[in-house]
């Protein structure tokens, strides 16, 4: 997954995600795999309000941003979507950094290189 | 009335196309015949799995009462690997999404099993596809008139025939899903279940249209949201189907003080 975005003004994994995918994915990071319906149980404590539709799109929704992968599990209680990471949060946030500076580095690079260079000092 | 007017329109072809007409109309009918066996012989895909009693029990038994009380035999359940919740029926056979699992519980899945129970019930799964094939049909027929025959008056009746098919067709459809509804209701130990139901899967269908529309900052769960409507509907909204069903638990609840 590439960052597209970074909010100046969030903070941790708000800054590049929505903050209800944010909480979703942190909770991800902790558990590895887990249904919707845990994840729902999980973000239930701190929005009472939530609803499981808002959850499983949520988890589609990254899904389609690389983050999850969905597979079908059989088992007891029949057929069901569990959700997995595809990747861990320290490989996740060295490829925001990673995307975010080469992009200073293509716009601005002579700044970057200073700042960079004054940082390392 | 549908049925009338596919009977005009084959009238009018024979009438201004004699032999050639008759030719034309079994032609056609024979042609969509073998589309729709091919069509029902490949509708299951890799994706759907049949349903077995140990996978769920509690929805085997559930499906399997409703269709005792309805008096058909116990339909095939298919899983559909779809994480959008969609439910439909075909035959004699129910398809539920993997997706419905993730958003409504097990008395709520009981409520759209019983909905899909209703179109088997009422013959739906098997009027549904003559109903869509005699669209075509009656394309086919219009298109042929238009094509042939030289004359402005059978050829403005033809499309005016295929145009009222068109708009009868829509009306069924609805009414057809509305006493879906009232089967279901009568199926269910727990009524409410189904309208439940419909207000997530209406709620999760204005939510994914919203998120898809915007960057998605944050979701108002409680939000209001208008349901967009249009004139070539063939299924009534979430909306007009939940007020129907209201009114038909509170008539019942009504009718039981009376007794």
């Amino acid at each position: 997954m590439e960052p597209h975005e970074f909010k100046l003004n969030e903070e941790g994994l708000r800054a590049v995600l929505p903050p209800l995918e944010a909480e979703i994915m942190e909770y991800m990071w902790k558990v590895k795999i887990a249904t919707a319906g845990e994840v729902y149980e999980h973000m239930k404590e701190k929005h009472p309000e939530m609803r499981r539709s808002t959850v499983s799109i949520l988890m589609n929704r990254l899904c389609e941003r690389g983050l999850l992968k969905r597979s079908v599990e059989t088992g007891r209680g029949g057929m069901r979507y569990v959700y997995s990471i595809t990747t861990t949060r320290e490989e996740f946030e060295k490829r925001i950094v990673e995307t975010i500076l080469n992009a200073l580095m293509n716009n601005f690079k002579e700044a970057t290189f200073a700042y960079l260079s004054k940082i390392k000092k | 009335m549908l049925r009338l007017i596919i009977l005009a329109q084959i009238l009018i072809t024979i009438l201004y196309l004699g032999k050639f007409g008759l030719v034309v109309v079994f032609g056609s009918a024979s042609m969509l015949l073998l589309m729709y066996l091919w069509v029902t012989r490949h509708s299951l895909k890799r994706e759907h799995s049949k349903l077995e009693w140990e996978d769920m029990p509690w929805l085997y038994d559930g499906i399997a009462r409703m269709a005792n009380k309805a008096g058909i035999g116990m339909p095939y359940v298919y899983i559909l690997d779809d994480y959008i919740p969609n439910a439909y029926s075909f035959g004699n056979s129910i398809v539920l999404s993997l997706g419905l699992f993730e958003v409504l519980d097990r008395e709520q899945i009981l409520g759209v099993a019983a909905h899909e129970i209703g179109h088997i019930k009422n013959g739906d799964t098997l009027i549904f596809p003559i109903i869509a094939y005699g669209r075509y049909f009656m394309l086919f027929l219009a298109g042929a008139i238009s094509l042939i025959v030289h004359n402005t008056i059978a050829v403005l009746a033809s499309l005016g025939l295929y145009m009222l098919y068109e708009i009868e067709r829509l009306k069924f459809l609805k009414e057809r899903e509305f006493k879906a509804d009232e089967t279901a209701l009568y199926l269910l130990d727990r009524p409410f279940s189904l309208k439940e139901a419909l207000e997530e899967l209406k709620y999760y269908e204005d939510l994914r249209v919203n998120v898809r529309a915007s960057a998605l900052p944050g979701i108002e769960p409680n939000i209001e949201r208008k349901q967009k409507k249009s004139f070539m509907d063939t299924h009534p909204s979430y909306d007009e189907r939940i007020w129907r069903i209201l009114a038909e638990i509170e008539g019942a609840m009504f009718r039981d003080t009376l007794k």
